[in-house]
């Protein structure tokens, strides 16, 4: 499979992604793109990470700040609101169902004579 | 809204510049064409200016149906459209005629009554912008309409003026102003002139305003009384 | 090219699109400030500025959309067609049509061509009589036809002051509203453009403004999406839900059925056969 579709999948989920990341911290655009790469997601292009925090921050879930740095130019620095925390709730709610819903079709596949491995 | 439309068609007409240019140069085929006999210069001039100011009349009318439709349908007044349109044009003619009476007062010099001469052309000017407009209600398609303007014109300058069907034609007038423009003794031509005039043109606009008004008036509807199913089917 | 002339193409791109001229530098000094602290070039990092400047312009509008929907009350009713029925000598074009439409819904008319979709909402916009059957409508209505909609030889300003005559409206008042009106469609027009220059897209986006320059009650349209790309199509529909928010009743005729389950009704007409 080809990371065209990781990243389309991605970014249905982008705006959660960032919501729940940024409920646990504040942080900037680079610091964002950083984490997610960590947690395994491939690189997401800042032409798509700096329109969905534009989103995000036009909905209201988010404010930002602009803070000068260390090392370079200022940054700016994005934060939940209030309404981000609810929203971001909301959304991972949702999220778990969701994915309660692929496990138990995808993952009931793999159970099948014809599947590859045995589930959790 | 009547000023607010003449000022857009007048609007629009400028930005075809072609066109203005054959409005204006076409007359003066026309004039030149008899330069040697003047009475027939004049006349011929004048006929050519009618028959420019109708087609652009006709042209404009066709082509703005169907904006006009949608105006209407959105609370325009088509006595506004049509009469909007009808004045935009009628200043634009005028502004042909103008040229052209400046053009005969600069180069003749033997006319007896040069206000004539502006007579003439006013007049024809206002029956030809409302002859266009009629023949756009009656004919509908440019091409067919141009064609019948073609016609007319034709007719005009062939039949003999002193036929029995030479006043049914619409610019009867303008021959017989022409005569008591160019003519020493032309003098009787002026008050039949004058009521060709007036009974043609005022045929033309009030025909021409009436099939505009009908054509363009919404289908009238009641507002929905309330209350009642909520739904569609089809 | 530079990374600051980049950055000045985006602002430009932007104006074009309809966002601000203040939030437009703003954004645009925001992009290059970001691609210059991670070391990157702004065209590698976002690509070509025009396209991005599409993609920031059309997050801006749809944001604002998605923000807070209002709470719909079902309003007054705006159209009720009762039982049209519409001929042309020998053949049948509309049988036996009914839709009832309120203030603050939206109704979509699907159908094959030759289904007489185009009848149907000229009837309700009142340029052609059905012959039989009844319309009730209220009397404020905007309208935008498929072809024709526009003209020509006018800008777009000229239009604006041509509708909002018929209105009412100041000339003043009525370009300034169609300019504000046409931004939310991503469009800001030029003045010494005239229609027959505008892109077939942006001409649809013109027609679309003048049917709603009076806030009307009742919005009739007529497939006003050709031409549009993929952006513009949703920026449309985002327009059309705004409408119902604020309280408008709209229908619109479609052929696309993308977007039918946001709709309130959806009526479908088929072709009738010769009688």
């Amino acid at each position: 499979m080809d990371a065209s579709t990781r990243q389309h999948w991605l970014h249905g989920f982008l705006d959660l992604c960032l919501l729940a990341l940024l409920a646990e911290r504040r942080d900037y655009g680079r610091g964002l793109a950083e984490r997610l790469a960590d947690a395994g997601f491939d690189d997401v292009p800042g032409g798509t990470l700096y329109p969905a925090l534009l989103r995000l921050e036009k909905q209201g879930f988010v404010r930002t700040e602009r803070e000068p740095s260390v090392t370079g130019p200022p940054r700016k620095y994005y934060e939940l609101t209030d309404l981000g925390h609810a929203a971001m709730r909301e959304r991972r709610d949702a999220w778990q169902q969701f994915r309660a819903a692929m496990s138990t079709v995808v993952e009931g596949a793999s159970r099948a004579p014809n599947g590859p491995g045995s589930v959790r | 809204m009547l000023l607010v439309v003449a000022s857009t068609v007048l609007r629009e007409i400028s930005r075809r510049r072609v066109a203005l240019l054959f409005i204006l140069l076409l007359p003066l085929v026309f004039y030149l064409v008899r330069i040697d006999v003047h009475w027939q210069a004049i006349r011929f001039l004048a006929i050519g200016i009618g028959w420019a100011v109708a087609t652009l009349s006709l042209f404009s009318h066709v082509g703005s149906r169907r904006m006009d439709e949608r105006l209407s349908v959105v609370g325009a007044p088509p006595t506004a459209l049509f009469f909007g349109r009808q004045l935009a044009l009628v200043a634009v003619g005028l502004g042909v005629a103008a040229v052209y009476f400046g053009l005969v007062a600069l180069t003749q010099s033997e006319l007896p009554r040069l206000g004539g001469v502006a007579l003439l052309l006013v007049t024809t000017v206002l029956i030809g912008v409302p002859l266009g407009a009629l023949v756009s209600m009656v004919i509908t398609r440019e091409l067919e309409g141009a064609l019948a303007l073609l016609s007319v014109m034709a007719l005009q300058l062939l039949v003999d003026p002193d036929g029995p069907m030479a006043k049914l034609l619409p610019l009867w007038s303008t021959r017989e102003l022409s005569a008591y423009a160019i003519q020493e003794h032309g003098a009787g031509s002026l008050s039949s002139g004058l009521l060709h005039f007036v009974v043609t043109a005022s045929i033309c606009v009030a025909v021409a305003w009436i099939v505009s008004v009908v054509r363009l008036s919404p289908v009238r509807m009641l507002p929905p009384s309330q209350g009642g199913p909520v739904g569609a089917d089809g | 090219m530079t990374a600051s002339h980049w950055e000045s193409e985006l602002r430009v791109h932007l104006v074009e699109a309809g966002i601000e001229a203040v939030e437009a530098v703003e954004l645009a000094r925001d992009a290059a400030a970001e691609a210059e602290a991670a070391g990157l070039h702004p065209d590698s990092m976002y690509g070509p500025a025009v396209a991005y400047a599409a993609t920031l312009a059309s997050t801006v509008r749809r944001a604002s959309v998605t923000a807070a929907p209002l709470a719909r009350e079902l309003g007054a009713v705006v159209l009720r067609v009762s039982g049209v029925t519409k001929a042309y000598r020998r053949r049948q074009v509309l049988r036996e049509v009914d839709l009832t439409l309120r203030a603050g819904e939206v109704a979509a008319i699907v159908g094959a061509n030759g289904s007489g979709k185009s009848t149907l909402l000229n009837i309700c916009a009142g340029l052609t009589r059905a012959s039989s059957g009844s319309v009730e409508r209220t009397s404020r209505i905007g309208y935008a036809p498929q072809h024709d909609g526009v003209s020509a030889l006018l800008t777009p300003a000229e239009h604006f002051r041509l509708f909002g005559a018929v209105y009412g409206m100041s000339p003043k008042k009525s370009v300034a509203l169609g300019t504000r009106l046409a931004a939310q469609l991503g469009w800001r027009p030029r003045k010494d453009v005239v229609a027959s220059q505008l892109s077939g897209g942006t001409q649809q986006k013109l027609n679309v403004v003048l049917a709603e320059l009076n806030r009307p009650d009742l919005i009739l349209l007529d497939e006003p999406y050709q031409g549009f790309d993929q952006d513009s199509y949703l920026d449309f529909w985002d327009q059309v839900f705004r409408w119902r928010d604020g309280g408008a009743g709209v229908l619109v005729v479609t052929h696309m059925l993308h977007d039918l389950d946001r709709v309130d009704h959806v009526l479908e007409l088929r072709p009738v056969e010769e009688s």
